[in-house]
């Protein structure tokens, strides 16, 4: 999550990007190149380190079998040529001087007849030969194991104290005179000789020779410690090392290959190629540190880091450079937007050229800038045009509400009537209407009306009913006459089609007879004292203002003590619970029904208050009006 | 103070101090040692031959020396170099050596006629002889060994393997060996004998798995006389029989004490070798020590003793089998026998 500004530049987000996508490019890099350059890298390596081995190998084996030459044509001298002691003697004294890789030779037990044992050696450039003494010689391996198995012998380093006294290895060649042992040949190398060999510097510079004997005995190493102590498979013991007694049964039995070595031992850490001789079997390796074997790929691997550093530092660079020119125009328009933001819609957009796309930002954004104040302006002509309408609408209100008579106990004075109104319009202004005024000083007219639709129109036919009525009331005494002069009125002058649904009384306030119209209103229900009602659902006519000369009938209702008459319009009938269903006629009766006993004022606070109950929550909004008035004949009071 | 009592506070000063420093280091070595003697020309001397070259077949020697041990029980004893050319128990009766190592029944077998040699100590509890041959040259039972070629050494402890082929009845070609086991590593034998502390080991090393080798370990397969143990002349016992008790005190401590302190054990025994220009490799020496340990200690009371059970049971074989010709006492054999 980013926290902090900074971290949501685009400089930075293009350089993390950079980073994570240049960081798994480079480690897959590493991974390839690793896994690629290992492997040729170790084949090279292992191509040095066999030759190397071949190297030794080819030295070592060209003086062991120059040696195994040796003694087979002394054999050959003997067994052939029948040269004398003398003769033969003089062949190997020659032999040893000019070959000083030989150390000693040994003639022994009955190669001569009646001859005693002897060893051959040359020291300072003198040749010595001296007798073997007692028996002992017969139970040594160089003796017992080719006489045994009637095999030549390559033995493991040993010392012969009858000798030099140095530690040698001996080529031992038995020698069979028509199927009959007559003695054995044997010529020594010291040991020292091929520990040279091992240990001497070579073409391939490259770890450290070892020789292997056939029980796995270190013959040769760079460690004298190990030398002729230890056998592979003793190391192997002391550091539990599984591998490295694999690698020492793998030499012993003459095979050849590579192998890694782990572990802590004197091999530990190292690839061990190995290779056997062909002439005695003892076999050679070549040990090299992974370390030092995997120098090249680490270099490799060295150099590829740094130079991913620093072409990744590189393009950090460039990006943070480049977005900083890019961002600086952004700024600047950040900075104009918050300006046209806060209304000054003249601020001055920047201009850029550092490339296209900020470019045509900046030119959308001067067409939006130049947008907007035209908007603007519109928008201010448009809410003046506005208000004006709005408040001429409220002085419509309010002439409107003073056309509606004021609620007063006895209206005019008149101590028979009470009446009590209202009108609850669903906007400023409303298409309902009410009135009640006095004819003359015994008929006291009231109406009821709803013009269709709402608004200012509706308004204005209202504002000409409530006009029109009371001044030509005095001229038709009748509600169906003065309803039909206003039907007239109406289809003339009503510019819309709008029609006008009324309920028109008359009531004679000496006999309290009530004549009244219904020209496509709701019924009128007259309340007894007893909370009873009557509900009087016809009409004379249809609504006003739609047929000019239309006739309209009447009715004519005797009134009695404590009668209540009860108008109102469709906004009650109308009225919408949540669920969409109206509040009817059926309703409205059941309104009735728990209404106190009759007062004009107490039962329409009742009804409005009923109706605003069941249409609580609901969207939809009608003109209410509610007219109820009292009448007590003077005559009965 | 007198120069008396200055002498023993000395002493039990020098007590203290060498009893603290075994205490840490084992319970084995809370042992008490006769006080030593303050002049070596007052010393007994001793010539100890063992039965063969520096290892740790002898480290209880080798740590007795090294630790005074012997000098503590008032003896001077002198580590005499083994020579091919003269077994030990020949320098014991010529007079060369005064304590050498022999193995019971070659000891017997010297005594047929006469008890030349008397045991003093039975250091190994056990018959550690294998006789082993390689699977490749189907050498799989005993059975398989019948007429075929036993490397045995020419001298020393042969006895036991020519015993227990007789008693097995198994008609094998002796081929008499020193000690390679080249011969056998080269087929040039199909049977070697080897001890299990040393030449068996030598041929685990040599690169040759067990599970290759067919082994007859003469202990399991019911030969159970033990081997190795210390003899005299039987005049120089009665001549000096404080003496041997004292050497094979010290010698049986020296054991205790390179039993638990192998480390320092093998380093003297490494060091040894390598002054003896001997191939020395820790793990064989290790393993050597180890076995060593199984031979000498199957419980501290049994150390050194020359059971009874086990004398007779070799006297009954050696007549059965090796035509021993007379039945010698324990007691004269054995003659600190309890």
């Amino acid at each position: 999550m980013l926290s902090k500004k900074e971290d949501r530049t685009l400089a930075y987000q293009l350089i993390s990007f950079v980073f994570a996508f240049m960081l798994i490019i480079f480690l897959a890099s590493i991974l390839v190149t690793r896994a690629f350059y290992n492997r040729v890298i170790m084949d090279n390596q292992l191509d040095n380190m066999r030759h190397l081995a071949h190297e030794r190998i080819h030295l070592i084996d060209s003086i062991l079998f120059r040696v195994e030459s040796f003694a087979t044509m002394s054999r050959t001298a003997i067994l052939n040529y029948g040269l004398s002691e003398e003769q033969h003697f003089a062949f190997l004294s020659e032999t040893l001087m000019e070959n000083p890789q030989v150390h000693s030779i040994c003639l022994a037990d009955r190669v001569y007849e009646g001859k005693e044992p002897r060893i051959l050696y040359t020291m300072r450039h003198r040749f010595y030969s001296r007798v073997i003494r007692g028996t002992e010689y017969r139970y040594q391996d160089w003796f017992q194991i080719p006489q045994m198995t009637q095999k030549p012998y390559w033995t493991e380093p040993w010392v012969d104290t009858e000798g030099k006294g140095e530690m040698i290895i001996s080529y031992c060649l038995p020698i069979f005179e028509k199927g009959v042992n007559t003695g054995l040949i044997r010529f020594d190398i010291e040991l020292g000789y091929l520990q040279e060999i091992i240990s001497g510097s070579g073409y391939f510079k490259i770890g450290s020779s070892f020789l292997v004997s056939t029980t796995g005995t270190l013959v040769a190493h760079s460690n004298t410690e190990l030398i002729m102590n230890q056998s592979l498979f003793s190391i192997a013991e002391e550091y539990q090392s599984p591998v490295l007694a694999d690698l020492g049964k793998a030499m012993v039995s003459g095979k050849q290959g590579h192998i890694k070595i782990n572990g802590k031992s004197p091999f530990g850490g190292t690839w061990v190629y190995y290779q056997p001789l062909q002439s005695n079997h003892w076999s050679v390796g070549v040990a090299v540190e992974e370390d030092v074997l995997m120098r090249e790929v680490d270099t490799i691997l060295m150099i590829q880091t740094i130079a991913s550093i620093l072409i990744f530092l590189s393009v950090a660079i460039i990006i943070y450079a480049r977005t900083l020119n890019v961002s600086r125009p952004l700024k600047r328009l950040a900075i104009a937007a918050d300006r046209i933001g806060a209304g000054d819609f003249d601020a001055q957009i920047p201009v850029s050229n550092n490339s296209f796309e900020i470019s045509t930002l900046a030119q959308s954004f001067a067409a939006m800038q130049s947008s907007l104040k035209d908007y603007i302006r519109n928008l201010r002509i448009t809410t003046d045009e506005k208000n004006q309408i709005r408040g001429d609408v409220i002085y419509a209100s309010e002439i409107q509400n003073k056309l509606i008579p004021t609620n007063t106990t006895h209206p005019f004075g008149i101590k028979e009537l009470r009446a009590y109104g209202i009108l609850e319009p669903a906007g400023d202004i409303g298409g309902d209407l009410y009135d009640y005024f006095m004819i003359d000083d015994e008929h006291f007219c009231f109406v009821i009306a709803d013009v269709l639709g709402k608004g200012i129109v509706a308004a204005m036919a209202m504002t000409m009913v409530s006009t029109l009525l009371p001044s030509i009331a005095p001229y038709y005494k009748t509600s169906n006459e003065l309803l039909g002069k206003l039907n007239n009125f109406l289809c003339r002058n009503n510019i819309e089609t709008n029609f006008v649904t009324a309920l028109l009384g008359i009531i004679d306030l000496k006999t309290g007879r009530m004549q009244y119209s219904n020209c496509g209103h709701l019924p009128l229900f007259i309340r007894k004292m007893d909370r009873s009602y009557t509900r009087y659902p016809d009409t004379h006519s249809t609504a006003l203002g739609v047929f000019e000369d239309m006739p309209i009938d009447y009715d004519e209702i005797d009134l009695i003590i404590g009668d209540e008459l009860i108008l109102f319009t469709d906004g009650i009938t109308e009225a919408m619970n949540t669920k969409d269903e109206f509040l009817g006629i059926s309703g409205f009766e059941e309104i009735l029904r728990k209404l106190p006993p009759p007062n004009p004022e107490t039962t329409a606070k009742g009804i409005l208050s009923e109706v605003h109950k069941y249409a609580r929550g609901a969207t939809h909004k009608d003109d209410i009006t509610i007219l109820v008035i009292d009448y007590k004949h003077p005559t009965i009071s | 103070m007198d120069v008396q009592k200055r002498i023993l506070v000395m002493l039990i000063l020098f007590g203290l101090m060498f009893s603290c420093k075994t205490q840490k280091s084992d319970s084995r070595d809370e042992l008490t040692y006769p006080k030593a003697a303050s002049d070596s020309t007052s010393l007994f001397p001793i010539r100890f031959r063992p039965k063969w070259q520096t290892q740790a077949q002898f480290a209880g020697v080798y740590m007795a020396i090294h630790k005074g041990l012997y000098a503590q029980h008032g003896l001077d004893v002198q580590l005499q170099s083994v020579l091919l050319t003269e077994p030990a128990v020949d320098a014991l009766l010529q007079g060369h050596g005064d304590i050498v190592h022999v193995d019971l029944l070659n000891a017997l077998d010297l005594c047929r006629e006469q008890t030349k040699i008397v045991n003093i100590a039975q250091i190994n509890q056990k018959n550690s002889v294998y006789l082993v041959g390689k699977k490749s040259n189907g050498i799989n039972s005993l059975e398989d060994f019948r007429g075929k070629r036993l490397g045995l050494w020419r001298s020393g402890s042969n006895m036991a393997t020519r015993l227990f082929l007789a008693q097995k009845g198994i008609p094998m070609e002796i081929i008499n060996i020193d000690w390679s086991i080249n011969l056998f590593a080269q087929n040039a034998v199909d049977v070697i004998n080897a001890m299990d502390y040393n030449e068996f080991h030598q041929i685990l090393q040599a690169g040759i798995d067990s599970e290759d080798l067919f082994i007859a370990k003469q202990q399991e397969l019911g030969l159970t006389v033990p081997d190795e143990g210390f003899y005299v002349r039987p005049e120089f016992y009665k001549a000096h029989p404080n003496e041997c008790r004292a050497f094979v005190k010290a010698t049986l401590d020296g054991w205790l004490y390179a039993f638990s302190h192998e480390q320092e054990t093998l380093d003297l025994v490494l060091k040894m070798m390598k002054e003896d220009n001997l191939r020395a490799n820790r793990a064989h020496q290790q393993w050597m020590l180890n076995h060593m340990k199984d031979a000498i200690m199957p419980s501290i009371a049994e150390m050194g003793i020359l059971k009874r059970k086990n004398y007779e049971e070799a006297m009954d074989l050696m007549i059965k089998y090796m035509g021993f010709p007379r039945r010698i006492p324990y007691e004269e054999f054995y003659p600190d026998a309890e």
